[in-house]
């Protein structure tokens, strides 16, 4: 399994990740990516910007572990993880997660499980501005609940 | 200076030492196995075909260090009193580094175990995970500090920089006897601190729970390390209370996470 993981503060362009990711290979059936973006209205309405800050070194560590666990539970023939960090946008792209599968199910499946891991486990941060102050943002029940869903019983 | 292993005839001899008094020797000795990037993850998930490549080679580092002797000629034979070997995963250079320790009370030095150990150890690596990486490169195997004995201490930090340093009489080798600890994200914020140092010597116990109660020792603010939803990672891996914890380690301690 292909795996490349990225953490950069600059945007990333989609099309060109999915042929980096499909290059030369005809064994591809299906691809599956997923862009997250930031949104004007989260916790508070208005919102002006998002810092995004992370662990160097245990980001694309964890990164890495949850493609290859994903490697574990599907058949995958490529996995694409790009998070940016820094000071973003309403409106910007923050996460580009591709997969890549002989048959849809797998990624499809497989997309799903990569968002759900890394929002509950790789170390990134948000804090949102807003006319009205900045604040970090608070971890969500029903993202655990979402990670949960891929518990082996 | 001269090679104590020559006699007056350029030969060689093995040094006598009976008449040579006991003192407490001490050796610390580090070497790398660089290797891929996916080599290094599939070492840190345990999903190399051979099995647990570090406690494997931890063992290999500790029996080569005692059979040091069957090697490498005019060595003695030493009853060594420890062996440890630490293995530190790094994802920034791709390599695995390796430290060996070794001590006893004896009459010559245990350098060249720990040097044994450190390589053994490498090589113990590359036989493990050579089967998904032939191109890995053992590098940097050299001694850091030695202490004890006629030629007293050495490191190769105090060597690099000035002069040798002066000789203490403290029981065990100082550096690395520090822990490093990190706050991120809205803990950096709230503690108004991004880095602290603890001496090895300040914690109750070695682990996490030690280093939270030996920060609440120093500040009262750090009581909120305490509170359920404070995560922690040592050297990069997720961590909790009870896990166990060596000096030179990294600690981080952080919000749950957000992002995506």
């Amino acid at each position: 399994m292909k795996i490349a993981i990225s953490v950069q503060k600059a945007t990333f362009d989609t099309e060109a990740e999915q042929r980096r990711l499909t290059a030369g290979r005809l064994d591809i059936g299906a691809v599956v990516s997923f862009t997250g973006r930031v949104r004007d209205t989260n916790e508070r309405p208005g919102v002006t910007a998002l810092t995004l800050e992370h662990f160097p070194g245990m980001t694309e560590n964890s990164l890495h572990e949850i493609a290859l666990e994903a490697g574990e539970r599907w058949t995958l023939q490529a996995v694409t993880i790009i998070h940016r960090v820094g000071c973003l946008q309403p409106g910007d792209a923050i996460v580009l997660v591709m997969t890549a599968s002989p048959h849809r199910r797998a990624a499809f499946e497989a997309c799903d499980f990569i968002m759900d891991y890394l929002k509950t486990r790789a170390p990134f941060w948000k804090k949102e501005h807003t006319d009205s102050g900045s604040y970090w943002v608070s971890e969500r029940q029903s993202d655990h609940e979402a990670a949960d869903r891929w518990e082996l019983s | 200076m001269t090679l104590t292993h020559l006699n007056a005839r350029g030969e060689a001899h093995m040094v006598d030492v009976a008449d040579k008094q006991e003192t407490r020797r001490e050796a610390r000795a580090r070497g790398a196995v660089r290797m891929q990037a996916s080599t290094l993850a599939l070492l840190a998930d345990g999903d190399l075909p051979k099995g647990d490549v570090l406690a494997t080679a931890r063992i290999a580092g500790i029996q080569a260090a005692k059979r040091t002797h069957e090697l490498i000629p005019l060595c003695h034979a030493l009853a060594l009193s420890k062996v440890s070997l630490e293995f530190t995963l790094d994802t920034e250079e791709n390599c695995v580094h390796v430290e060996a320790f070794c001590r006893l009370n004896g009459r010559t030095g245990v350098e060249m175990e720990a040097l044994t150990a450190v390589s053994v150890a490498c090589l113990t690596l590359y036989d493990m995970c050579k089967a998904v990486d032939r191109g890995m490169i053992i590098d940097g195997v050299r001694l850091e500090q030695k202490r004890g004995g006629r030629s007293g201490e050495w490191s190769r930090q105090a060597a690099s920089e000035t002069s040798p340093a002066a000789t203490g009489e403290k029981d065990a080798i100082s550096p690395a006897k520090t822990l490093k600890v990190q706050f991120l994200a809205e803990l950096r914020e709230r503690f108004e601190t991004a880095e602290y140092t603890l001496a090895w010597e300040q914690l109750p116990s070695a682990d996490i729970a030690g280093v939270k109660l030996a920060l609440i020792e120093r500040d009262g603010k750090f009581k909120a390390l305490l509170g359920q939803r404070v995560l922690c990672a040592r050297n990069e891996a997720m961590s909790q209370d009870g896990t166990a914890i060596s000096p030179g380690d990294e600690i981080a301690f952080f919000p749950p996470v957000t992002g995506g």
